[in-house]
């Protein structure tokens, strides 16, 4: 990777980390290749592996958007926990994760789309946070297309964040 | 980075790999089951995967390149849904660092893991290219010694130059756990270094 240091992590370093030391580490950065030859037993592998299969429609995303934000949080819940068992393999899997990752954030936001209406200016900071922290997640979820606990850390943030929306938005509605 | 590479990749649109991997023609021929090609992505990248893997699991060569081959493999099944939205040795190298990553972390839950005890006696043998000095080597040496939490996130950070926000959703801690562990592992590396790098 080429990425550039956060600031505030060299800044906070500067004091008690020498530049040489960094330097140091940073050229251990290169290229080392394996004692052995590596690719014999990996064709071997692959060579019974199957690669991704084309992308099943998960069965949640067939539920039609409901009426009310409200009615949406309950059906995705609900949809959530009734999904079916992905098929066995690793492949299959990181795809059918990507796919309801994606699906559960559009259905979300459409959701909290109806709720913005009666929050208005009065977003809080915790949303902004939620956010956030649904996008860095969502960044997680694309390196690691297999990584399911993510993708329930998504839902969480998501309920999270929809349940916040709904007790802010809820004066609004009722007045 | 590799963001947005595993979604809304259509097949008619124009690929855009970069071209200065080279990597795009294999890439394709690969994702569509041509195993020769993925000959040829081995031999192109196999240093840097292998090289990334010992590094965070402390230059045990037999687990790095047990873990090498693995994430070879990973990337064999993957390879359909790479959307040639990033290069694809970033790809494969965040590919590489979740599988070493997924051992670390297979490794802390088990009571019986020994994670470094042997660390000084297989470091060495990363020392394939030649061009070492016997500084950098001490400086190996040491990291390869750390625990491995605090490994990951120095590799990641000081030696790969990840930011701490994505090695915190990597390693699924949060953003300022990152940072005291970078803390921790940078004054462990010190005083095992025994203050030829004082400031």
């Amino acid at each position: 990777m080429t990425h550039e240091h956060d600031n505030d992590s060299m800044t906070a370093s500067a004091g008690d980390f020498p530049d040489s030391l960094r330097w140091q580490l940073r050229s251990l950065r290169r290229d080392v290749a394996p004692e052995r030859d590596l690719w014999p037993a990996i064709a071997e592998r692959i060579a019974a592996t199957p690669q991704m299969a084309a992308r099943p429609a998960p069965a949640w995303r067939r539920f039609a958007p409901l009426a009310t934000a409200a009615a949406l949080a309950l059906a995705i819940g609900l949809a959530w926990q009734l999904r079916p068992a992905p098929a066995p393999g690793p492949d299959f899997e990181g795809r059918l994760l990507t796919a309801e990752a994606d699906a559960m954030t559009r259905e979300y936001q459409a959701a909290l789309f109806e709720l913005n209406h009666g929050v208005g200016a009065r977003a809080p900071q915790e949303l902004h946070v939620l956010d956030r922290s649904a996008a860095q997640i969502r960044t997680a979820l694309r390196r690691d297309p297999d990584a399911r606990f993510l993708l329930e850390r998504l839902q969480r943030t998501y309920e999270r964040r929809l349940e916040l929306t709904q007790r802010l938005a809820q004066p609004t509605l009722t007045s | 980075m590799l963001t947005s590479a595993v979604t809304d990749w259509t097949p008619t649109a124009a690929p855009s790999a970069p071209a200065e991997d080279g990597d795009g023609d294999l890439v394709r021929s690969a994702a569509n089951g041509d195993m020769a090609a993925f000959e040829g992505l081995y031999r192109r990248h196999v240093g840097r995967v292998h090289g990334v893997i010992a590094r965070l699991v402390g230059g045990h060569a037999g687990r790095a390149e047990d873990l090498a081959q693995e994430a070879f493999v990973r990337a064999w099944q993957a390879l359909p849904s790479y959307r040639f939205e990033s290069a694809f040795s970033t790809w494969l190298h965040r590919l590489a660092v979740n599988t070493a990553l997924m051992e670390l972390r297979a490794r802390r839950s088990r009571p019986q893991a020994s994670d470094d005890e042997d660390a000084f006696e297989t470091i060495g043998s990363v020392d394939s290219a030649g061009h070492v000095t016997a500084l950098s080597m001490d400086l190996e040496r040491a990291v390869a010694t750390l625990p491995p939490r605090a490994r990951a996130v120095l590799v990641l950070h000081d030696v790969e130059g990840w930011k701490h926000e994505e090695i915190a959703a990597e390693l699924g801690m949060a953003v300022g756990s990152s940072k005291a562990q970078l803390h921790r592992a940078r004054g462990l590396l010190r005083s095992r270094l025994g203050g030829h790098h004082d400031a």
